[in-house]
């Protein structure tokens, strides 16, 4: 699987993430001649355990946190921060965890947005909201290395992957846009993920993003 | 949902059992080799029982929760089953087979971890070994037949030895839907008919011990197997 890196939208100080900054970043990519070739959605949800009196409580992690991708439906995916682990299942492992009745759903977070092809680069763009509200809580932006020689490895693809970066970072400033795109990346080592990229890497990068946009909006 | 029937067979006829699965032909031979771990769930209080929790949390029979590592593959593969209470009323006691709810999920193999982390721990083990025929049918059938080991140490599948060396479990499943058990129920009792000189297969937990004829009927199906041989 080719690397990817999900990265997110730095407002500057004291400038606000609006609908309208999602526009710009979309006509950012347009004019590095990205093409838009779909729509694309993942939803992240943060689970907790039922509350039952004392008599009938079940010792378990306070925090379950679940992702799933339209891309790749067929799989779920579970992370337990606290247990530094990233779990794969199939998509059934929900109908399992409903059965169980051990964690109920506290709230969900829907990315979604555009899909661009750019060179030899594939480019994911669009906010993330609260299922049940339309308040924006961020903006995610996602790319991979797809044509010429994808490689899987973390490390070997850092460096192109930056210059990536860069690149549309310049692109970025030449809209004067006030901010700038940021990389969360979690230790994958810490949660025993190699460097050899997968589905796991990419379910953990967004937990990681899911939560710090929770914890964004709880500041504010 | 699936339906389910089981027997038991003694160890000396199985070679026999084996003729006959392959022919009833269609049938894939695949070996089974799996570690399976029953979980319960951890209450906080020393006096919350787990399945009553659940039976009171849902008013339903307390269902099962169990990991598979299938060790005849490699890497080794993880499932996760969840299999609820069986189907109740008149008519489902009427039934020749056992109709129940069940839900699986592949994982990866940090399952038990996983399990362990939300609040399951193991109530018991078991290695199963033997092999599996799968049919395709009016609807596809899986026939497993399997030594159960008992594990002396925790995870210690390599000094696994038989609960009953001399018998070993047949297994007679068909996958089903609400809208096709009834025609599902049927196939796999007519499908269990032709097992019936070595194995009589009911609804589990009323076995109907062992076939007093099957010396003979094993003997019967090896010989004629050896001629087969012999011809070719």
């Amino acid at each position: 699987m080719v690397v990817k890196w999900v990265l997110h939208w730095q407002p500057s100080a004291g400038a606000q993430v609006t609908s309208q900054t999602l526009v710009d970043l979309f006509r950012s990519i347009e004019s590095m001649n990205g093409v838009r070739t779909g729509r694309w959605q993942i939803t992240a949800a943060q689970h907790r355990p039922f509350t039952r009196d004392q008599a009938m409580a079940i010792d378990c992690a306070k925090e379950l946190l679940g992702v799933a991708f339209s891309e790749f439906a067929s799989k779920h995916y579970f992370v337990l921060r606290a247990e530094r682990m990233v779990v794969e299942a199939d998509s059934s492992i929900q109908a399992i965890m409903e059965k169980l009745q051990v964690y109920r759903n506290r709230l969900s977070m829907v990315f979604e947005g555009f899909q661009y092809q750019l060179g030899d680069f594939q480019l994911k763009a669009g906010r993330a909201v609260l299922s049940q509200a339309e308040n924006l809580r961020g903006i995610v932006l996602e790319f991979a290395q797809v044509e010429y020689s994808p490689v899987s490895s973390i490390e070997k693809t850092r460096q192109m992957m930056q210059e990536f970066v860069d690149l549309w970072q310049e692109a970025i400033s030449a809209q004067s846009m006030s901010g700038r795109i940021s990389l969360l990346e979690p230790n994958f080592a810490e949660y025993a993920l190699s460097d050899t990229y997968t589905w796991q890497h990419t379910a953990l990068q967004y937990i990681f993003l899911f939560a710090y946009f929770l914890s964004q909006s709880q500041r504010a | 949902m699936e339906c389910v029937v089981q027997g038991i067979i003694e160890a000396q006829h199985v070679e026999a059992l084996d003729v006959l699965l392959q022919g009833l032909c269609e049938g894939q031979r695949e070996a089974v080799k799996t570690h399976e771990i029953c979980l319960k769930s951890k209450p906080i209080s020393s006096f919350a029982d787990s399945r009553a929790l659940e039976s009171l949390e849902t008013g339903t029979v307390a269902s099962e929760l169990h990991l598979l590592c299938d060790l005849s593959k490699r890497p080794h593969i993880w499932t996760v089953k969840h299999i609820g209470g069986a189907m109740r009323g008149t008519g489902a006691e009427q039934l020749p087979a056992l109709v129940r709810n069940i839900v699986e999920s592949k994982m990866s193999n940090n399952a038990l971890r996983f399990f362990y982390a939300v609040g399951y721990k193991m109530d018991y083990e078991l290695l199963r070994d033997g092999f599996a025929y799968r049919f395709q049918r009016a609807f596809p059938i899986t026939v497993t037949v399997t030594s159960v080991c008992r594990l002396p140490k925790q995870h210690s599948i390599d000094e696994a030895t038989p609960v009953t060396p001399n018998i070993q479990l047949v297994e007679v499943t068909a996958p089903a839907t609400a809208d096709n058990f009834s025609d599902v129920v049927p196939a796999i009792s007519s499908f269990a008919e032709h097992l019936s000189p070595l194995v009589n297969l009911s609804k589990p937990g009323s076995f109907a011990g062992i076939v007093s004829t099957a010396s003979t009927a094993a003997a019967s199906l090896l010989s004629r197997s050896d001629r087969l041989e012999h011809r070719v």
